[in-house]
C-alpha cells in the first residue's frame, strides 16, 4: 500500500536537511513547529547539536497561533531573541504546521527585515547591521535533501553576492552534511581526500567552512558537489560567477571493505553521488554490473540504464528478490526487507536512514 | 554570539508573585530554545515517555502513526527497543494528503494490512496523528470505528497534538484517557485498587504497596506490570483508584463517569513531614490506619547519612526529573542542604514551594532551560557541586550527577531513600583514589554568571 512502512522508520525530513546546513553559520535557527519537530530535529538528525552549540529555536507554535496566523508574534519573538544573540542572520525553517496553514514565507521575511530595521535603525544607529532572514519553506512530508537543496539555494543567493576573484587552488564543496556524509567529521574527510597533495584551500560550505567562505563563493576556483543536494547550488554559481563544477564524492574508496568483487552484480543504496562514486570505484575492482538505487532525490542526468528511485517498501523488496544480485550496499535499517537473500551484505551506513554515525 | 543568561532569584520571583512572572519564564513569550537540556521539553518521545511510546501501554497493542514522515523520525529509536519491535507502523503523509484529506480514507485498509503483517492479532491498534490533523480538524473517532469494523480489532485515536500541550487536555493528558478508554464495566472487588498515572511501575520497594496491602488491598494494578490484555481488562474491577500523576486526572475522571470507579489524588513528593501529612489523609480517606514511621526514618537516615558525608554539597537541580524541581529543592533545603541553582518552568502552581524556599534560600538562582540567553548559560562560577537531572548534567558536566529520569518511578519515603542512595554513588564515583576531587568550594565562587 502507498505509503504505509511496516519496518522502516521516517527517513530524514526536509526540515532537517535545511538545519543541518545552516547550522555551523551563525545565524538563529527557527523551526517554525510547536517542539516536537525541533526535538527530532535537534535530537535525532543533527549529530553535531551534542557537541556544538548553536541558535537553533522552536517557534513554540500553539493552536490559536497557527488558527489566527499570528506570523506577528513570530516575528516579534524572532526580533527579540537576535536583539540579545545578535546573530549574523536568521533562518526561518518550516514544518507542516506553515504548511497546512498556508505561511506566505516571503512576506515573513519583508516583515522580519523591516521589523530588524525600524528596531535598530533609530536605537542603535546600526545601518550596517541589518538582519538578513532566509526562510527555507519545508514541509516536513519532503525528505531531506529536499530541504538542503532549498537551504543552499537561500544560502547562496542571500550572501554570495559579490564577485570576488578568483583564487587558484580554492574549492568549494557543496552538500557536505552529517546526514549525506554520515560522520559529524565529513567535512574534514572530503577536505582532506580533496587536498591531499596539492596546495589547496578546500572549503566545505556549512561543515568547517563558515558563513565568510560562503560570502566569498565566487572565489572558488571550482566546486565539488557531493550530494545531489548540492547540485542547484552549484548551477546557481555557475550561471552567477562562471564557477564551474564536478561532481563526486572523493575518499569513497574508503568505504570499501576489501574483497572480491570480480564479476559480481552489485547494488547499491545510499545518496547518488556517494552511490555513483562507489560504482566506479567497484568496476574499478573488478565488478561486472552495478546498479544504484535511491529513496532520496535520483537527478536523472546522473542515473545510468536500471537504476532505481525508489519509494515504497515493497519495490524495494522485489527490487532485492529479483535483481539477482550478489552484494548489496546498504544501511543496516535496510535488513528487515531483505529477508532470503543470499547474498553478501556490506553494511553501508546512511544517517539520513538509520540515524546512525560511521564514527 | 556573546552574552549571559538570564536568571532571578527565588526571592526576586517571590517579590514579582505569581501574577507577574517575567516574561523569559513564560514559554509563550519567546522563542523555544533547544539544547540538550530542553530534548525532553521540545520531544518527550526522544526520552522517557512521549505520546508514542504511552499510546503503546495497552498490552499486546501496536500504533499505526498516520503523519508527515518528520513526526515518526525518531521513532526508529524505540523500534529498536525489544519491547517496543514490531508494534510501530506508519502511513506516511504527503501534500495531497494534507488538501484532500483521502489519507483518512487510507486507514481502514492500512489498519488491516498492519494486522496481516503480525503473527498475533494486536489486541488494539493506536492511531496516533499530529498538528497536521489538529489543524485540519480530523474526526479520528470515526475514522477509529470504521476502521475497527471493517477489521473487527479494537482501533482507538491517541493525540500527539504538540499545538495544544499548554492546552485543557495537552497530549499527555489525553493519550491516558486513550489507553484506558478500552476497558468496560465489571463488577467492583473491594480489595483492588488501580495505580494511575505512570507508564512504568513504582520502584518495587515503595511503601505504597505494603500501606495499601494493610489496608485490605490486595491487588494493586499498573498498566505497566499488566501481563495480558486480560489483565489489563480487569483494572475495570477496582474499588478505586490512586492518582500518582495529575496528568492522569482526566481520565481519572473518566475512569469514574464510565465505570463508577471513584479516585484519590497523591502527589509525589521529597519532604518526608509532606508525604507523612499525605499518608495520613489517605489513610483518613479510605478508612485505614497505617503506619510509616519505620520506611520514614529509613529515609531520614539516608539523607542524614548523605548530609554527614557530604556537608559542603550545593545541588543544582533540573526539571528533567522524577520530581516537581521547585518542592524538591525545598526539601533539599529543608534537609539542610545547598540548593544554588534551579531550571524549571516557573508556573503559579510553582509558587507553592518558592514561597517557603524563599525565606529559607533566597538567593537560590532560577533559570528557564527554554529561554533564549541559556545559549550563553556558564555554570562555571555558581559553586554547584553535584546535580540532579539530564539538564542540570548538561550544564555542569564536571559535577557529580544523578538522572533521577529512570522510567522506573519512584515515589514516597522509597523515593527519598533511594535519591539519596544514589547520590552518594554519584559522588563516590567521581571521587578520585584517594577519596578527594576537584569541586568548586561553595560560597566562593564569584558573583556574575548570569544577568537580570
Amino acid at each position: 500500500m502507498k505509503g504505509l512502512r511496516k519496518y522502516l522508520s521516517p527517513f530524514a525530513p526536509d526540515q532537517s536537511g535545511a538545519s543541518g546546513v545552516l547550522y555551523e553559520l551563525g545565524g538563529i535557527l527557527v523551526i517554525c513547529d510547536a517542539g516536537g519537530c525541533t526535538g527530532n530535529v535537534c535530537g535525532f538528525d543533527e549529530p553535531r547539536w551534542f557537541t556544538q552549540k548553536s541558535a537553533v529555536f522552536s517557534a513554540g507554535l500553539r493552536d490559536m497561533d497557527a488558527i489566527l496566523g499570528r506570523d506577528d508574534r513570530l516575528v516579534e519573538k524572532l526580533m527579540e531573541a537576535s536583539g540579545k544573540l545578535h546573530p549574523a542572520f536568521a533562518a526561518i525553517i518550516g514544518t507542516p504546521v506553515p504548511a497546512v496553514i498556508g505561511t506566505d514565507y516571503r512576506a515573513l521575511k519583508r516583515m522580519a527585515e523591516k521589523r530588524w530595521e525600524k528596531k535598530s535603525l533609530p536605537e542603535k544607529n546600526m545601518a550596517e547591521e541589518l538582519l538578513p532572514v532566509l526562510t527555507v519553506d519545508t514541509n516536513g512530508m519532503d525528505l531531506y535533501d529536499k530541504g538542503e537543496e532549498k537551504a543552499y539555494m537561500a544560502l547562496f543567493q542571500t550572501f554570495a553576492a559579490e564577485k570576488f576573484p578568483v583564487e587558484p587552488g580554492r574549492i568549494g564543496v557543496i552538500g557536505a552534511t552529517p546526514l549525506n556524509t554520515s560522520s559529524t567529521e565529513g567535512g574534514g574527510k572530503l577536505a582532506r581526500a580533496l587536498g591531499t597533495g596539492q596546495e589547496r584551500k578546500v572549503c566545505c560550505y556549512g561543515m568547517g567552512a563558515g558563513l565568510e567562505e560562503v560570502r566569498r563563493a565566487s572565489a572558488a576556483e571550482e566546486n565539488w558537489v557531493v550530494a545531489p543536494s548540492g547540485l542547484k547550488a552549484a548551477r546557481y554559481l555557475e550561471e552567477t560567477f562562471g564557477t564551474p563544477y564536478r561532481i563526486g564524492y572523493p575518499g569513497a574508496e574508503n568505504l570499501i571493505p576489501a574483497g572480491d568483487y570480480r564479476g559480481k552484480r552489485i547494488l547499491i543504496l545510499h545518496q547518488q553521488v556517494l552511490a555513483n562514486a562507489l560504482r566506479l570505484c567497484l568496476r574499478r575492482m573488478g565488478a561486472a554490473d552495478v546498479t544504484a538505487a535511491g529513496w532520496f532525490m535520483m537527478v536523472p542526468e546522473l542515473m545510468e540504464g536500471g537504476d532505481v528511485s525508489l519509494s515504497e517498501e515493497d519495490a524495494f523488496e522485489e527490487l532485492v528478490r529479483e535483481g539477482g544480485y550478489d552484494v548489496v550496499f546498504a544501511d543496516r535499517a535496510f535488513l528487515p526487507g531483505m529477508k532470503g537473500f543470499q547474498g553478501q551484505v556490506v553494511p553501508l551506513t546512511h544517517f539520513a536512514v538509520s540515524g546512525r554515525l560511521v564514527d | 554570539m556573546n552574552g549571559e543568561a538570564y536568571y532571578c532569584t527565588v526571592e526576586e520571583l517571590v517579590q514579582k508573585g505569581k501574577d507577574d512572572i517575567p516574561s523569559p519564564f513564560l514559554l509563550n513569550a519567546h522563542l523555544i530554545y533547544s539544547s540538550p537540556a530542553t530534548l525532553a521539553f521540545n520531544s518527550p518521545g526522544a526520552e522517557g515517555f512521549g505520546v508514542k511510546r504511552a499510546g503503546l501501554a495497552v498490552p499486546g497493542s501496536v500504533m499505526l502513526l498516520v503523519a508527515p514522515g518528520c513526526c515518526g523520525r525518531n521513532t526508529s529509536m524505540l523500534s529498536s527497543m525489544r519491547m517496543y519491535q514490531n508494534r510501530f507502523f506508519y502511513l506516511l503523509m504527503d501534500e495531497t494528503d494534507i488538501v484532500t484529506g483521502r489519507h483518512l480514507k487510507k486507514i481502514p485498509q492500512a489498519v488491516e494490512e498492519v494486522c496481516q503483517s503480525l503473527e498475533e492479532k494486536p489486541s488494539v491498534v493506536m492511531i496516533c496523528i499530529t498538528c497536521a490533523d489538529a489543524l485540519l480538524g480530523t474526526d479520528m473517532e470515526r475514522v477509529c470505528r470504521r476502521a475497527q469494523e471493517q477489521t473487527g480489532v479494537p482501533v482507538r485515536p491517541c493525540y500527539m497534538y504538540a499545538l495544544t500541550r499548554e492546552g485543557r487536555r495537552p497530549p499527555m493528558v489525553h493519550v491516558r484517557q486513550s489507553v484506558y478508554s478500552l476497558l468496560e464495566k465489571r463488577r467492583k472487588k473491594g480489595n483492588v485498587v488501580n495505580l494511575l498515572g505512570f507508564f512504568s511501575p513504582l520502584e518495587d520497594d515503595c511503601e505504597l504497596y505494603r500501606l495499601l496491602e494493610d489496608a485490605g488491598v490486595r491487588t494493586v494494578h499498573e498498566i505497566s506490570r499488566c501481563r495480558d490484555y486480560e489483565e489489563y481488562l480487569s483494572m475495570a474491577e477496582a474499588n478505586f483508584n490512586l492518582v500518582l500523576n495529575q496528568e492522569a486526572r482526566f481520565a481519572a475522571e473518566d475512569f469514574y463517569e464510565r465505570l463508577g470507579i471513584p479516585y484519590i489524588e497523591l502527589t509525589r513528593l521529597y519532604q518526608p513531614d509532606k508525604i507523612a501529612s499525605q499518608y495520613q489523609a489517605l489513610g483518613a480517606a479510605i478508612g485505614a490506619s497505617f503506619s510509616w514511621e519505620e520506611e520514614q526514618r529509613q529515609a531520614q537516615e539516608a539523607a542524614e547519612a548523605f548530609r554527614l558525608a557530604h556537608p559542603e554539597a550545593a545541588f543544582a537541580i533540573g526539571e528533567c526529573v522524577n520530581a516537581n524541581p521547585f518542592e524538591l529543592a525545598l526539601a533539599l533545603v529543608r534537609m539542610g542542604f545547598q540548593v544554588r541553582e534551579i531550571y524549571g518552568t516557573v508556573v503559579p502552581e510553582s509558587f507553592v514551594y518558592l514561597n517557603r524556599l524563599a525565606r529559607l534560600s533566597p538567593d537560590t538562582r532560577v533559570y528557564s532551560n527554554t529561554e533564549p540567553t541559556m545559549l550563553f548559560y556558564d555554570g562555571r562560577d555558581a559553586g554547584v557541586n553535584i546535580t540532579i537531572g539530564k539538564d542540570s548534567r548538561y550544564y555542569h558536566p564536571e559535577c557529580p550527577n544523578v538522572m533521577w529520569n529512570d522510567d522506573r518511578q519512584p515515589f514516597g519515603f522509597a523515593g527519598v531513600r533511594r535519591l539519596f542512595q544514589e547520590l552518594g554513588r554519584a559522588w563516590e564515583q567521581a571521587a578520585g583514589p584517594d577519596g578527594t576531587r576537584n569541586v568548586p568550594e561553595p560560597g566562593n565562587e564569584e558573583k556574575g554568571g548570569g544577568s537580570r
